[in-house]
């Protein structure tokens, strides 16, 4: 057990800090916050409690604050040679990379930030707090709103406190590049944690066992690296992963996941009718009066 | 004479597609669970458009419906309550689509999971989530209740393999819940969907994600002297940072019946046994299967076994899997629970089940996912025997609120049903129910999909959800 | 109303469902009525619950192929064989079930004079273009050489319709036994029929006084050897259908004649060269499910060609006796995944280990042969 920084108290008073009326909205570490539309002028703005409240590392979970930052989290998982499977985007916190729902480059080795949550508590627009999920890894007790709430923006409650499923630090973390065919590796290689592609240089990162890591670093032919190049912030694309190969311009490419990366703006990608109003009827049974980050929305 | 919402079905499917005699619903009262309800009628949709004509015709004649799949559930999921439609996936069991580089593949709902698994092998893939009925039970059905088994522990239940399902919604309508592509717009509809047990529609094709097969296999077969032994070295391997493909616990009783029954050199005087896989790259699984054994001798393993072949493995896995056909053996009933505690919390909880068991005069045994603290204590009896259900019932209720106070909850992977619906305000309170109806209420707003299950009634605020009519334990 | 079943063997089902997919009719249907769960259930309904036995429940029941395939798998031990013929045996004795004319066909089978005339007959008419093919027949012998026997080591079991339709087939048995150095004894009229037919029929009296006149064919101790799957296991059960000491001690002498090759593998010839041709390895039901003797072909034919196996899990065939002949749609709908498996694995011979398999997947166009035939062909050819 460490932290102890965020308990009960800390929640209830999150709660009644949101309310139950007006336009509210929560500030996380600002670091995707255009993503779904601007926040309504006027709006309140609050923040979640920070702070680890559980940690036992043998479990594998850690209930903390959604407020706390990633950055924070991992470096007090750290000492135990664990982490989460979360974008540690620079100021980015827990519910903040939650509430957005985006992974990380490393999501073809770790899986998506969905699967990361275990339970949340989180306030309601009637500003009662609600409790979502269970602290254990394994668990169908009831609806998946957890599930739900991640990616939702927000729009749906305000994410207070998270348990979070932990994952071992790999013994080493290498990055390699080249002019590779990424369709080949990720066919060839097995489970890399990640494989980046701009059209014509491949990065590469593999992780786990140093014999492992050196293995299949061979088998690519690609020498180390510092690190991915970065990656340009315009626009974020999501295709199929195999439609990755009809790309062209100028990108980098989540390979085997899908996601691409441009400097222009992406529209927004289009849902069928059916599920566009079940979008619309899950927002009003959570949020009917829409004070809940008004001006974001999932179908932006 | 049919009934005119028979009539109706037999004219929109086909008349031998639709069943309404007397005996034939008395096989689609129940699940491989334990408590009965009665179906309507019961029928068989070939295509989604048939589906929703079975949901169109319920509705229009004031009917409710209960999806079913292979009817392999032990929590009453497809039991049908409030007289339904009882509207059946496995005549639609073809595999749509394989895509071998995007690895997903498109299924009807009644395809069977092992078999799944079985036609993409060649292609050095299979379909991750393995319960224990897979070679029964339907894709559809694990969807429906977030499915898990001992390979989870490392590749996650069924929801982290599910991409996208065509779903045909309670007013009869095709909504299409999440994508192929890596991130779906909109709300994460897909993942609220699976584990929803059927409330919130059918499901008519799903997209379920296929994992390569790994490089290089471990399996290990350790036994120890004591059930503290065992347990201290399941969370000792997740503390020392290894997340094992499958990490299993069988105690005694378990051992020894399986022993008896294949064989397989399960040692028959161990008071715990942990069959232990670890899979991925070789220097990797190297590594890990030796910090296994390491863990295990430091807290009293008796002897570690590493498969050494395919063969021994496999004989290994069987020993586990043939669980309940060495229990038959002892008795001819059994009732499986399924809950989860805190890894760390598994030896007290496991003595709390020994000690219920045995206030009850009932025979308990455990074989278990330990990995994730996903423990089946499962009782055998006789249920001719006078009394007996009352005492399985009432050790059942104490073993759930054990499970609970050690900051547990109450299904693992069974799902919750009707078999512990009413359980459901031990962890969860009146605010967090009326969430989970709300978003029920969302997919179904009349609450004619699959009624009464997994939600209390009452879980609305105001709401009056019907206590279930017919259904009997 | 009550079915008379054991209510022991009828409550150890717990529903669990395993059984589902090993069940051909299931396969096909994805009905429970057409499941051994599904059965079960409807057993219980009428011996615990009074529903009737005409109608659907007699549906149900006649639907079962009877390959057992659910028993090798039902993990707490159900006797369904044991269950379903108890029920079909209720339903001969107490309904309709079992029509005179049915009744007068499973008659033919135990008198073999009459069956062999038939037979002849038929191979007339098949001459003559006048037996559709739809009827399945293999093309029958006008004229069938008598075996000869060749010692006293080892009785063989010739039966009913193999004798009069596939006698070629022991003539090859015989063979691949004398190279082994066995000496074959032959029964006398009284191994017409081994009553198996009969028993999945219900028609339990008829299977007994069958079972009687079997054993009194085969004096002594040598080993009963059978290559016909389902006999062999139609004998290998007349300990529990007449539970006699007689009929145990019979039992217990009785073997398929791969079980009986397999531990003498070293004796047979070796090869001088392999059969040319890949074979695929179809097990009969009541070979893999009851003898549980289908390893012991592989021991024994896997000397003399090389095998593939079936990625089926030994689903059954859809033959089942005389199912293929009462139930023709379903069985073809079986049959179809049994020859889609088959097709999977590229080979063009298939070895079948009882004759109703053999002859119900030829209609299917396949070259099917007894494993005995093809280790006969290879060791005749090496001379």
């Amino acid at each position: 057990m460490s932290g102890g920084a965020i308990n009960d108290g800390a929640l209830a008073t999150f709660a009644e800090e949101v309310g139950a009326d007006g336009p509210v909205a929560c500030v996380g570490g600002r670091t995707q916050w255009s993503v779904g539309g601007a926040v309504e002028a006027g709006t309140r703005e609050v923040r979640a409690p920070a702070g680890i409240a559980e940690y036992e590392p043998a479990e594998m979970v850690v209930r903390c604050g959604a407020g706390t930052t990633v950055a924070d989290l991992d470096a007090a998982l750290g000492e135990k040679s664990q982490c989460v499977a979360l974008p540690a985007w620079d100021g980015a916190t827990v519910g903040g990379v939650l509430a957005v729902g985006r992974s990380g480059i490393r999501r073809l080795g770790y899986g998506p930030v969905r699967d990361t949550l275990l339970e949340a508590r989180y306030v309601s627009a009637e500003g009662r707090l609600v409790k979502a999920g269970g602290p254990v890894v394994k668990n169908v007790s009831g609806f998946d709103l957890c599930r739900l709430l991640v990616g939702s923006l927000g729009t749906l409650g305000l994410l207070a406190q998270v348990v979070l499923r932990c994952r071992p630090v790999p013994a080493v973390s290498r990055w390699f590049a080249g002019e590779l065919d990424p369709f080949e590796l990720r066919l060839r290689l097995h489970r890399p944690t990640s494989i980046l592609w701009d059209g014509t240089t491949t990065w590469l990162l593999l992780e786990g066992h140093p014999d492992d890591v050196a293995a299949q670093a061979a088998f690519a032919r690609a020498p180390e690296v510092d690190g991915p190049p970065p990656l340009p912030t315009g626009g974020r694309r999501s295709v199929r992963p195999s439609e990755l190969r009809a790309l062209t311009g100028r990108f980098v490419a989540e390979v085997g996941v899908g996601i691409v990366h441009t400097a222009e703006a992406q529209p927004p990608a289009a849902l069928s009718p059916g599920a566009v109003e079940l979008n619309r009827r899950i927002k009003h049974e959570f949020d009917p009066s829409g004070r809940l980050n008004p001006g974001r929305s999932v179908l932006a | 004479m049919p009934d005119a919402l028979v009539a109706d079905l037999r004219a929109a499917l086909a008349p031998e597609r639709v069943l309404a005699e007397p005996l034939e619903l008395t096989l689609y009262a129940r699940d491989a669970g334990i408590i009965e309800g009665h179906a309507h009628v019961v029928c068989f949709p070939l295509t989604t458009g048939e589906v929703q004509a079975c949901v169109r015709i319920a509705r229009a004649h004031g009917r409710p419906f209960t999806p079913r799949g292979s009817g392999t559930g032990l929590a009453g999921g497809a039991v049908p309550v409030e007289d339904p439609v009882v509207i059946v996936t496995t005549k639609m069991d073809r595999i749509l689509e394989v895509d071998e580089e995007d690895r997903v593949a498109w299924v009807e709902p009644g395809v069977l999971n092992l078999d799944l698994t079985h036609s993409v092998a060649h292609l050095g893939l299979h379909y991750a989530p393995d319960p224990s009925s897979q070679q029964s039970c339907t894709v559809g059905g694990n969807v429906a209740t977030n499915s898990g088994g001992p390979h989870c522990l490392l590749y996650g239940v069924t929801s982290a393999h599910v991409l996208a399902i065509e779903v045909v919604l309670a007013d009869g309508s095709v909504a299409l819940l999440g994508g192929v592509d890596a991130e779906p717009a909109g709300y994460d509809l897909r993942g609220a969907f699976v584990g929803s047990e059927g409330t919130m529609g059918i499901a008519t094709r799903i997209a379920v994600r296929l994992t390569p097969t790994p490089p290089a296999v471990r399996t290990l077969l350790l036994d120890f002297l004591s059930v503290e032994g065992a347990a201290a070295t399941v969370t000792g391997i997740i503390a020392a940072g290894i997340v094992p493909a499958a990490l299993e616990m069988m105690d005694a009783e378990i051992t020894r019946a399986v022993e008896d029954f294949v064989h397989a050199g399960f040692p028959r005087d161990a008071a715990a046994v942990l069959l232990v896989e670890v899979d991925g790259l070789p220097a990797g699984v190297e590594a890990a299967a030796q910090v296994v054994a390491d863990v295990g001798r430091v807290h009293g393993a008796r002897s570690t076994r590493v498969a050494a072949d395919e063969a021994e493995r496999a004989l290994l896995w069987k020993g586990r899997k043939s669980a309940f056909g060495a229990i038959a053996r002892i008795a001819p009933n059994y009732y499986l629970h399924d809950a989860v505690v805190p890894r760390t919390r598994l030896v007290e909880v496991l003595s709390r089940v020994y000690e219920i068991a045995a206030r009850h005069r009932l025979v308990m045994m455990n074989v278990f996912h330990a990995g994730d603290g996903n423990l089946h204590p499962l009782i055998v009896f006789d249920r001719r025997e006078n009394g007996v259900m009352e005492r399985v019932t009432a050790a059942g209720e104490e073993i759930i609120t054990a499970c609970v106070e050690a900051g547990g909850v109450l299904s693992g992977e069974h799902g919750i049903g009707l078999e512990k619906r009413d359980y459901m305000p031990l962890i969860f309170g009146e605010a967090d129910l009326d969430a989970q109806a709300r978003l029920r209420h969302a997919f179904d707003p009349d609450g004619v999909a699959n009624p009464t299950k997994v939600l209390p009634a009452g879980s609305r605020c105001g709401d009056l959800q019907r206590v279930p009519e017919g259904a009997w334990i | 109303m009550t079915l008379h079943l054991d209510d022991d063997e009828l409550v150890s089902c717990v529903a669990c469902g395993l059984c589902l997919p090993h069940c051909p009719t299931y396969r096909v249907t994805g009905e429970e009525s057409a499941s051994p769960r599904g059965r079960i259930a409807a057993m219980r309904a009428v011996q615990w619950s009074g529903a009737p036995l005409e109608g659907d429940f007699t549906r149900f029941m006649d639907l079962c192929v009877q390959c057992r395939a659910c028993e090798a798998v039902c993990p707490s031990s159900v006797p369904f064989g044991h269950l379903m013929e108890g029920a079909r045996e209720t339903l001969a004795s107490d309904t309709r079930y079992q029509p005179g004319w049915r009744r007068a066909g499973y008659r033919v089978l135990g008198r073999h004079r009459l069956l062999l005339t038939a037979s002849t007959a038929l191979a007339v008419g098949q001459r003559l273009r006048l037996v559709p093919r739809r009827f399945g027949l293999p093309r029958l012998a006008l004229r069938r050489r008598p075996l000869v026997a060749t010692g006293n080591d080892v009785w063989l079991f010739t039966g009913c319709v193999m004798d009069a339709w596939m006698r070629e087939t022991h003539a090859a048995v015989m063979r691949v036994l004398a190279a082994a150095g066995a000496g074959v004894a032959l029964p006398g009229p009284g191994a017409a029929c081994c009553g198996a037919l009969h028993e999945h029929a219900g028609l339990v009296e008829d299977a007994q006084r069958l079972a009687r006149r079997v054993i009194g064919a085969f004096p002594g101790e040598a080993p009963v050897l059978v290559d016909s799957a389902g006999c062999g296991a139609a004998l290998k059960g007349y300990g529990r259908l007449l539970g006699t000491p007689d009929a145990a001690e019979f039992s217990r002498r009785v073997m398929d004649v791969h079980e009986w090759l397999a531990a003498r593998v070293d004796a047979l010839p070796v090869p001088a060269r392999r059969f040319p041709q890949l074979v695929a390895v179809q097990d009969p039901c009541h070979l893999r499910h009851v003898q549980k003797a289908h390893a012991h072909v592989r021991t024994v034919l896997g000397r003399y060609a090389d095998l593939v196996e079936l990625d089926d899990e030994g689903l059954c065939c859809g033959a089942g006796g005389a199912y293929a002949a009462l139930h023709p749609d379903m069985a073809a709908d079986i049959r179809a995944r049994k020859v889609a498996a088959i097709a999977r694995t590229g080979a063009v011979v298939v070895a079948s280990a009882n004759p109703g398999c053999a002859m119900h997947l030829a209609v299917a166009g396949l070259d099917v042969r007894h494993p005995l035939e093809i280790v006969d062909e290879v060791i005749r050819d090496g001379r």
